[in-house]
This record gives structure tokens, C-alpha cells and sequence, in this order.
């Protein structure tokens, strides 16, 4: 079962949507023999693409979930994680860059780096992973693979240096030169599985020269045997012109260009020899995990198989063979029949069926050695969990995640309906930690709330495709919370003492803003004045009144209550005496603490051709926008702005008639901000009178 | 509002310059030394004076020019009590808007139709106009005289930034270096920042509201921040 780590490499593959990143995947899919066939993704024959394993994806021709896929190429074994296009499923996005070693990087080349690939790129970054950068499409009519090369070192700070050029363009396009071999690579036959070397055409000669040059400029950085070797004109061996660039890769220094069109069957097989040549192995990756016996002290997991097992589960699915479990191993072994223990419920598992995937078929396998991505059967967990061996208790670190800005209303139209869509939201929940749901008590509605209107669109396809659950479904409402922005005191005496059990609890002390979190409780009483097993009712009371502010109704976060006084009865004070009189306390403080409504704030980037500056510029500022900043590349400006979400439903319809269709935008969460005054005023307008109307 | 420890300690305000539209002026010094940093410090100063500015980054993106606010913003924060940080920090946002361009492509007509697309819709009209990283050794003396018409046609004020080389000793008899000092002139305002031995910065004021300052009146900067070192 020992495995040679240093020949397994775990990529993601990350593009904007429509460069094809699916077609490149079906490719691979293809020329390491796990598929037979090819099919395109919105192709004649209605297959789809092998990866876009639910048929939502399909019919929209974007990928949602993030399949993991498992192939070989020339002794190496690769996964594949599919990750999603669109930036509303960031978590998504997010999580699988968490367990891959290295990515590629997809770029249109008649596109070029867009808003898009500007957001992934800054995750890859945060997360470090290495990456290669693919110029897609270059059989496309107005393809510049070059400008696409200025455009990674421009609008994403990358080190990107070519390591091909195109023979050819567009229509045109016959193979590329290879620069570091200096030979040119033709791909025949139907399918392009023939690969062809020849000399460089002559007439390409003097181009790839130069091109070669700036390569190795870039590249001797990375390794001072080549420098000394060019400097001493000697021939260099192409294999320490591989090191030297899987050395700069590796550090994050340099991004290797490669290009081709997956969709006319060239370039792909030279780019998985990048793959295998560039991109780190499990051990070249320093991965942390959290020490749950250290109070959570950061510890190294060492990839060695012969350790106790350390595994993260990124991600469920529900397929027509029960719950499939993807797991990522850092260290040790996991194996059919061992007992795993998921660090964070404690529970116990057994390991039952283990299975190597790929899209839609799957492959049973004994074990898997660390490093390795695989998925187990019947192991009931949420995704973001770890397991261990009994003995360790580790959790890779806890994922950062988002609070949801959007949610709305959904209602079963009957009875079978109302069964699945419970069935749905209780899968849907586990599987991605940034859609939540809930009842509210007073409406008896089930609300979603997510990332994005688009996020909770696909969640309702979902649910009407996968489960047949028909929902109808509400105006989308801004996830607004209420935080304080001053001190204030509070001292309130909870009495009644008329007929039966009386109830009493004084409870004083004060609120005061939190920078960071969400709640804070601090209890200051001396003396015994409130005594012990009424303190975690204040607690409890406190918590009580965050769930609804006075002003809107939103949840209360930023808020820390100190509890410094109070005093009791000796027969009429109780748990809940002490929590009513704690929530009449915290009214009384919240009142004088100069409450304010807070609203989801996005990062807004919209692209478009630079005449339409001017209108794009005008639209965000009558939405409340402020204006960050504006580049241009070319013709195109990109303008950034930060923008509150209320603000920004419907506006992809207005900027398609603003621009005639030719702008575009993407947007995520920033952070929260105070309403302004006025719309303040409205909303509280909007709370009372439907208060009223209840 | 709580912001006097920002304002006292910004070296404009102390020198008091930069009060006059339709001035330019120009900070120079040999790369590392801070030349970014004080241009944000005059950005923030126009800005708690009421002020809106334009930065221009050429050849930097617009999420590397606004950390450098970001940075130094949080630097000042941690350093100086303000009673109310976010509307400091929203104030500036709403104050200060970044415009990037490539080297090749700054010029008076590109900036002047973006400005324009601006001013004329009423979203933003800019006092002050930062340029960071406009290149001296290749404009000659026409380019910035239409920069500075232009300047003047929309009664703006503009601060500039200029690299000088430790290996280029040419100056202007008014004691301005290389590669500016042909179009000294220009600028009413010219300061050059020079590094000291006890770590912190030193900043020289050659010319103030067009006259030349004899003596070279000094003061010395937080290298951090570029606000006047206290004590």
C-alpha cells in the first residue's frame, strides 16, 4: 500500500466561467483513459461532460459542486478537484483550495484574466497555492495569448513567464514551440492523441529565441548552477531548467504559461507534464492541523503513512448510492474496516466501503496512504469535519466562514413537498456550511439564507430536481443586524409578587460595543449579591434578547454585557426571574446605547468597455456606492466599488441595458456597515407598520 | 471630531502648505524612502480638511494603493486615540477615489476624459490629485505644462511624486535634483526626503508657494507613517 508521495499531486483546476474549464477537464479525463469517450459540455450527443455530475450543471453548463476526480498520467497519480466558476459558491471555491497541493489556472484567451479569475486568484494566494496558468481557447477568433501573459503580470502581480508559443492562431492554430526543449509539438489524429515533435519552422525561429531568453532570465533566479552555467555560455540540461522552474512555481515566485484549446484537442498532455514536473507533491506543502488537547496549539501533520491518520471531510454528496464522503488524508493511513473518530462530535465510525471517484463512477479500493483523496461510504459527518485515529485528537483547521447576507421565504406547495424540502435543507445544510435555514416562530415560514441570490437559486433547483420538493419562493430580504455604538448602564428589578409563587431578580451593569465577535458576557459581581446559579441565567436572558432588536428586528451581534450588581430573594427569586429580568435589563441598556442597523456591504467589480465608464460609474453611485477605484486594460475599465447589498438587486438588469449587454460584474461579501440615516429611518418605518398590520 | 492628534502631527499641516488650489508640488527622493507614504499623508490631510482626492497609481493596482491607506489608517489608529475610528475610516473611503494607468498610457487627454466622466455627472469632483509614479525621466517639459493646465482649467490642486538618483548630481540652481530640476518651475511646492542615521526620515523643504526656502527649513518623519516624530 506505500505509495511514493512524491508522485501524487492533488490540483484544483479554477477559471471564470465559460473558459472552459470543464471541456479541459473532460480532456484529461480523456488522455489518461478514465473516460472512453468525449463529450462536450453542451454538446450534440446530451451526455454533458463527465464532471458536471448533476444535471442542474448540466443544463446551465456551469459547474456547481466540486467533484473530486482520481486519473493517472506517465507514473504519476493526479486528483483532480473541480471547483466551481461563479463566486457566489466561494465557500465551495474556498474549501477545495483548502485540500488541493497546486491548481491551474484557466484563462480565455480572447477574454484574458477577468473580474473573476481576479477573485480566485486572490483566494489561490491566501491559501498558497502554486499554480500554472493555461490559456485556453486559442483556436478563437481575436486569441492573444501574449496580452493574456501582460495581463497575469498586470491586473494579478504574477511572475508569469511563457514556457510555450503558439504555432499559429486562432483558425490557425497548429501546436506550439516548446521553449524550454526548443522543439515544436503538433497534436494529430482525431482526437489529438498523437503528439509529433519537430524542429521549430523556420519562421518562428528568431521569436522562440527571444522568447526563450526572457524564460531563462526568469528562471535563473531560481537556481544558481544555471545561472553560472549561462553565464559561462555552457548548454544547459533541460532538466535543471524543470527544477528551476518547479523551484520558483513551488515558492510562489514564478507562474508558468502554457497554452493551447482543449476543445480542438491541443496542448492538454503537455500541460499534465506540467502538472507532474511543476506542481508540489503532498510533502512539498506544509499543512497545519489544530491540536484540540492544546487548546487548539497549531501542529505540523508530517504526510507520513505510517502515522496515525489525520483526514479532513471537504465535501458530501448525496449520489443514487447513499452519502458519499470526501475526505482528504495529511498523514496516515486509512484502511477498509479501522476504526475513525470524528474529532469534533467525538463519535465513533467504522470504514466501510472506500472508493476512489470519478465523476459518476467509482472504484473500490482497500486503503489509501496520506496525501491521497478519497471517499468513503455510510460515515455520518458534516463537511469541514476531521477523523481521526483513536488516540489523536486533531481537527484541520477550522474553516473560515461567512455569516449569509441573503435569505428568503420558502413554502411547500403540499404535503410531500414539505416532507423532501426538509429532507433537502437537511442535506444541503451539512453539505455547504454558508446556506443555513430556519422556521420563523412568527410567520411559520422556512427561511434560507446564503451567500447570494444565485447561491440560494441553485439551492431551489435543487430541491425541485433532486428531491421533488415544489417551494414557492419569496422576495429575497438583506440579512440586516442591530449592534450598540455606545456604552450604557442598565439596572432593572424584575417583581411579582401578586397571588401564588412570586418571582424576583435585580440585575445591573452595563453594554458596551465589541470590536470583534459577536456576544460577550462578563460577570463582575462580588459579594454574592447574585448568586452562582443565577448567573448563567443573566447569561441566558442576555442571549435571549440578542435573537430580535428593537429596532428592525435583526439580530444583535457586537455587544459585550457586564453584570456588576443586582440583588435577590431568598424564596421568590428562580432561573427564570433572573432571566426576564435579565432581558428587561438588556432593553433598558439597549435603549440608551445609541442602537444602530447594520447591513451586508459587497465588494463590487464591474467590467465593461471603457466608453461605458462613465454610465457604470453613475449606476453604482445611485446605488449608494462608494467608488473605490477604476483601471483600464486596453479598452476595458474595471471599476471597484463597494456597494450594500440591498441596493444591488436587479442590477444586472440595468447594467445589460446600460452597457448593451457588453458589461459585466461580480461581487462578494466585504463586511458589515451602519445603515445610513435616512434609509435607516424607512426600514424602522417599514418594521413598525408591519408590526402594526400583524 | 477627535482626529487633532493626525492633524498635528501631519507634516503639511505643521509646515502649512498645500493650501491654495492650482498648486503643484513635488515630493523627491531616491526609491525605498517613503515617497508613497507622504503622498497618503497629504491625501489624508486634504481629506480631514473637507477636501475630496483623486489618486493616480501608474502602474499599480487599485488594491496595492488602497492598502497603503489601509496601513498606514491602521498604524495611526493604533498609535492615536480617535474617538470614532469607522467614520475615519468611511470618511476617507468617500474621500479619496484611486484611478490606476499603465505607464504607456497616463497622459492629460486620458486623465482629463476620466475626470471627466467624474466631474460631469456630478459623482465625484476632486480637489487634489495625487500622482504616484509618474515618470520624469521620460516626460519632457510640455507634457506636465498640459498636466498643469489642465490642473488649472478644473482648479485642482496636485502633489507628484519623483524617484532621483544617488548617481545623478545634476541640480537646479534653486537646488532641486535630477530628473526634475529643469521643470522646477512648475511646482510651487518641491520637498525632498533624505534618510537619517537614527532611522527615521528626514524631509528638506526647497520651495514653498513658489519661493525658494533659504536655509532648507527641516523636520524629521516616522519612517512608518511619515507623520512629524513627537519629542
Amino acid at each position: 500500500m506505500k505509495k511514493d508521495l512524491k508522485k501524487v499531486r492533488n490540483i484544483g483546476i479554477s477559471a471564470h466561467i465559460d473558459s472552459g474549464k470543464t471541456t479541459l477537464t473532460e480532456r484529461i479525463l480523456f488522455y489518461t483513459q478514465r473516460i472512453h469517450a468525449i463529450h462536450e459540455v453542451r454538446g450534440k450527443d446530451g451526455v454533458g461532460a463527465t464532471m458536471d455530475s448533476m444535471e442542474l450543471e448540466k443544463e446551465r453548463g456551469i459547474t456547481i459542486q466540486s467533484a473530486a476526480t482520481y486519473c493517472s498520467w506517465k507514473d504519476h497519480a493526479i486528483n483532480i478537484i473541480d471547483t466551481p466558476g461563479h463566486v457566489d459558491f466561494t465557500i465551495e471555491v474556498e474549501r477545495a483550495l483548502r485540500v488541493l497541493d497546486g491548481a491551474v489556472l484557466i484563462l480565455c484567451s480572447v477574454g484574458g484574466v477577468q473580474s473573476q479569475s481576479i477573485t480566485v486568484n486572490r483566494q489561490m494566494t491566501r491559501y498558497k497555492v502554486p499554480r500554472i496558468a493555461f490559456i485556453n481557447k486559442c483556436d478563437r477568433t481575436g486569441a492573444n495569448p501574449y496580452r493574456v501573459t501582460q495581463q497575469l503580470r498586470d491586473k494579478l502581480q504574477l511572475n508569469a513567464v511563457m514556457l510555450q508559443m503558439p504555432i499559429g492562431l486562432e483558425s490557425d492554430l497548429e501546436g506550439m514551440v516548446d521553449l524550454v526543449t526548443m522543439k515544436a509539438v503538433y497534436f494529430d489524429g482525431e482526437q489529438g492523441d498523437k503528439i509529433r515533435i519537430e524542429e521549430i519552422p523556420a519562421e518562428l525561429m528568431d521569436e522562440a529565441q527571444a522568447k526563450r531568453e526572457e524564460l531563462m532570465d526568469a528562471v535563473s533566479m531560481f537556481s544558481d548552477e544555471l545561472m553560472e552555467k549561462m553565464l559561462e555560455e555552457e548548454e544547459i540540461p533541460e532538466e535543471m531548467i524543470h527544477e528551476a522552474i518547479r523551484r520558483g512555481t513551488l515558492a510562489l515566485e514564478l507562474t508558468p504559461v502554457m497554452m493551447g484549446s482543449a476543445y480542438k484537442n491541443k496542448g492538454v498532455q503537455v500541460l499534465l507534464d506540467a502538472v507532474n514536473s511543476y506542481l508540489p507533491c503532498p510533502t512539498d506543502v506544509e499543512n497545519t492541523a489544530l491540536d484540540l488537547d492544546k487548546e487548539e496549539a497549531e501542529i505540523s501533520v508530517t504526510n507520513d503513512s505510517e502515522d496515525p491518520l489525520v483526514a479532513l471531510a471537504f465535501k458530501l454528496e448525496d449520489g443514487r448510492y447513499g452519502q458519499l464522503t470526501y475526505i482528504r488524508t495529511y498523514q496516515g493511513t486509512i484502511q477498509k474496516g479501522d476504526t475513525i473518530i470524528n474529532t469534533r462530535t467525538g463519535k465513533k465510525a467504522k470504514v466501510g466501503r472506500l472508493v476512489r471517484m470519478h465523476a459518476d463512477d467509482m472504484e473500490e479500493i482497500d486503503g489509501a496512504g496520506a496525501g491521497d483523496i478519497v471517499a468513503l461510504f455510510g460515515i455520518d459527518c458534516a463537511s469541514g469535519d476531521s477523523f481521526c485515529h483513536p488516540g489523536v485528537n486533531l481537527s484541520m483547521s477550522s474553516m473560515h466562514v461567512p455569516a449569509p447576507v441573503i435569505s428568503l421565504a420558502i413554502n411547500p406547495v403540499d404535503n410531500k413537498a414539505q416532507i423532501n424540502m426538509s429532507k433537502a435543507l437537511n442535506r444541503f445544510t451539512k453539505e455547504d456550511p454558508t446556506f443555513k435555514t430556519f422556521v420563523d416562530h412568527e410567520t411559520n415560514e422556512t427561511i434560507i439564507s446564503g451567500m447570494g441570490e444565485l447561491h440560494l437559486e441553485v439551492y431551489i433547483e435543487r430541491m425541485k430536481r433532486e428531491y421533488k420538493a415544489d417551494v414557492e419562493v419569496g422576495a429575497p430580504q438583506v440579512a440586516y443586524r442591530e449592534t450598540i455604538t455606545q456604552q450604557a448602564d442598565f439596572d432593572y428589578t424584575h417583581k411579582k409578587q401578586t397571588g401564588g409563587s412570586g418571582q424576583y431578580g435585580r440585575v445591573a451593569g452595563f453594554l458596551e460595543p465589541l470590536e470583534e465577535g459577536e456576544y460577550e458576557f462578563v460577570d463582575k459581581i462580588v459579594g454574592g449579591v447574585i448568586p452562582r446559579e443565577f448567573i448563567s441565567s443573566c447569561d441566558k436572558g442576555f442571549q435571549r434578547s440578542l435573537a430580535k432588536g428593537t429596532l428592525i428586528g435583526a439580530p444583535i451581534t457586537g455587544v459585550r454585557a457586564t453584570i456588576n450588581d443586582g440583588s435577590y430573594h431568598a424564596v421568590d427569586s428562580s432561573d427564570v426571574a433572573f432571566q426576564t429580568a435579565s432581558i428587561g435589563a438588556f432593553r433598558q441598556g439597549y435603549a440608551k446605547a445609541n442602537p444602530v442597523i447594520m447591513e451586508p456591504v459587497m465588494k463590487v467589480a464591474v467590467e465593461g468597455p471603457s466608453e461605458f465608464q462613465g454610465a457604470i460609474m453613475g449606476s453604482l453611485n445611485q446605488r449608494r456606492g462608494v467608488i473605490i477605484g477604476t483601471f483600464e486594460e486596453g479598452n476595458y475599465t474595471v471599476v471597484e466599488a463597494e456597494m450594500p447589498l440591498a441596493e444591488m438587486f436587479g442590477y444586472s438588469t440595468t447594467l445589460r441595458s446600460l452597457t448593451q449587454g457588453k458589461a459585466e460584474f461580480t461581487m462578494e461579501f466585504a463586511t458589515y456597515k451602519q445603515v445610513p440615516r435616512s434609509v435607516a429611518d424607512e426600514l424602522v418605518k417599514a418594521y413598525e407598520d408591519q408590526k402594526k398590520d400583524a | 471630531m477627535g482626529y487633532e492628534p493626525l492633524v498635528q502631527q501631519n507634516p503639511l499641516r505643521v509646515l502649512n502648505m498645500s493650501r491654495e488650489n492650482n498648486q503643484m508640488g513635488l515630493v523627491m527622493a531616491r526609491a525605498g524612502l517613503g515617497k508613497t507614504a507622504l503622498l497618503v499623508q497629504i491625501a489624508l490631510d486634504a481629506i480631514l480638511r473637507g477636501k475630496r482626492v483623486i489618486h493616480v497609481s501608474i502602474g499599480e493596482s487599485i488594491e496595492k494603493t488602497k492598502s497603503w491607506y489601509d496601513d498606514i489608517l491602521q498604524v495611526i489608529l493604533q498609535e492615536h486615540t480617535v474617538t470614532r475610528p469607522h467614520e475615519l475610516i468611511d470618511m476617507v473611503a468617500q474621500h479619496r477615489m484611486i484611478m490606476t494607468f499603465k505607464e504607456a498610457a497616463f497622459n492629460r487627454s486620458r486623465l482629463e476624459e476620466r475626470l471627466n466622466d467624474l466631474v460631469l455627472q456630478d459623482i465625484f469632483r476632486p480637489n487634489c490629485l495625487i500622482v504616484d509614479g509618474f515618470d520624469f525621466d521620460k516626460a519632457d517639459r510640455s507634457d506636465l505644462e498640459d498636466i498643469k493646465n489642465l490642473l488649472e482649467s478644473m482648479n485642482m490642486q496636485a502633489w507628484f511624486s519623483a524617484i532621483s538618483h544617488r548617481e545623478d548630481e545634476r541640480v537646479s540652481p534653486t537646488g532641486v535634483p535630477a530628473p526634475c530640476h529643469e521643470i522646477d518651475d512648475l511646482f510651487d511646492m518641491v520637498v525632498l526626503l533624505k534618510p537619517q542615521s537614527n532611522a527615521t526620515i528626514q524631509l528638506d523643504i526647497i520651495r514653498n508657494s513658489g519661493e525658494q526656502v533659504e536655509g532648507g527649513k527641516s523636520m524629521n518623519l516616522d519612517p512608518t507613517t511619515m507623520m512629524v516624530q513627537e519629542g
